[in-house]
């Protein structure tokens, strides 16, 4: 019980699954750093890297929780799925636009860069969302369905594993919508 | 589509408010790109660094919420043996994890042909971050999580998108402030 923990058991149960999480962003960053960083647009690229990286703890975390909490209080049904679907889909998309316009504002105010054309900042937040999504929605569904089919705490195993899998899946699909568009 | 618009309701504005932290983030690192086309290491690092810092508070956070649910901590700003246990459990986690990240992350850089420029100081300067960041964390997130759960608040739905969003920011922020000092 979490009111008798002592630190070795804090330890025990966290360093694990940390180690997971680590391994999962150390992926994710030799992509920025080997593939990403030579693009000539990469000081553009860079002003959405952080946003589009903190969309996985505001996007598809609680799009893990509310799966789990689904399983474990017997609420799981078809139609709750897709609507959790629909709505962290309908958020991204229009998170995503936010962040392309505020993208091409921060840009002509602070930096001017021409080396982007306009309208790559707001499709490249879009279509990276969907395409991280369109990944991490089927996985951490089903990684949740099984551990709860297991007998698991789908809250303690589906987390940490799915915050390895989004942050290099996030930045793979940035990767992969630079190329899809032809980003110099 | 009950079940959408609750969701919907709930989130949007916490989605929003962290992406002008992340956008803030950008404009941080944008403006400092040589120190990233110096020491590209640091990019390699950077992702796991903020999930590093960010697992670890809400760890935190959510225990802290618990124990005060439970009442074995009380709501009042002051020591006991089950917020030092927290906080050691806590802080050898993380530095264990650190390790594992230093580790990892240098291995790979060298098999990935990474530049790595001033090693020692580097490793110093992400430590001497990572540990500013969990002290500051941990006295913002404990007396937070105090203050909402007197209002009668439940300090996880605030405090988790919050301390993501803050870690996301003072990670990059303490990374570029140390390197221009000490490189």
């Amino acid at each position: 019980m979490e009111t008798r923990d002592t630190k070795g058991k804090i330890v025990k149960e966290t360093f694990p699954s940390e180690t997971v999480s680590i391994i999962g962003d150390i992926l994710a960053g030799i992509i920025l750093s080997v593939l990403i960083l030579p693009f000539d647009s990469f000081l553009a690229l860079l002003l959405m890297i952080p946003a589009l990286l903190s969309l996985r703890g505001n996007l598809s975390g609680p799009f893990i929780a509310r799966t789990s909490r689904d399983l474990i209080i017997g609420d799981f049904t078809k139609r709750s799925w897709i609507e959790n679907v629909f709505a962290t889909f309908i958020l991204a998309i229009i998170t995503a636009i936010f962040i392309g316009i505020f993208s091409i504002i921060l840009n002509s105010i602070i930096f001017d860069l021409k080396v982007l054309p306009t309208v790559h900042f707001i499709l490249i937040p879009i279509v990276t969302i969907i395409l991280t999504l369109s990944i991490s929605i089927p996985c951490s569904t089903g990684l949740n369905y099984i551990a709860f089919r297991k007998g698991l705490n789908p809250n303690n195993v589906v987390n940490p594993v799915m915050t390895a899998i989004d942050d290099f899946f996030t930045v793979f699909c940035f990767f992969l919508t630079l190329i899809m568009l032809g980003v110099s | 589509m009950k079940y959408f618009m609750k969701i919907f309701k709930e989130s949007i504005i916490v989605v929003i408010l962290s992406s002008i932290f992340g956008l803030i983030s950008g404009i941080l690192l944008s403006s400092n790109e040589e120190i990233l086309y110096t020491i590209p290491i640091l990019l390699l690092i950077l992702p796991a660094l903020n999930s590093l810092i960010g697992d670890i508070s809400t760890v935190l956070v959510s225990r802290l919420t618990t124990h005060l649910y439970i009442g074995t901590i009380l709501p009042k700003i002051q020591k006991s043996k089950r917020l030092k246990e927290d906080f050691y459990g806590l802080l050898m986690t993380l530095l264990l994890s650190l390790v594992v990240l230093i580790l990892l992350g240098y291995s790979i850089g060298v098999i990935s042909g990474v530049k790595l420029v001033n090693p020692l100081i580097i490793v110093l300067i992400i430590t001497f971050t990572i540990l500013i960041i969990f002290f500051m964390m941990f006295i913002i997130l404990f007396i937070g999580a105090i203050f909402l759960f007197k209002r009668g608040m439940d300090p996880n739905n605030f405090l988790i998108p919050f301390l993501t969003s803050l870690a996301d920011f003072l990670t990059p922020l303490f990374i570029i402030l140390f390197t221009i000092i000490f490189i």
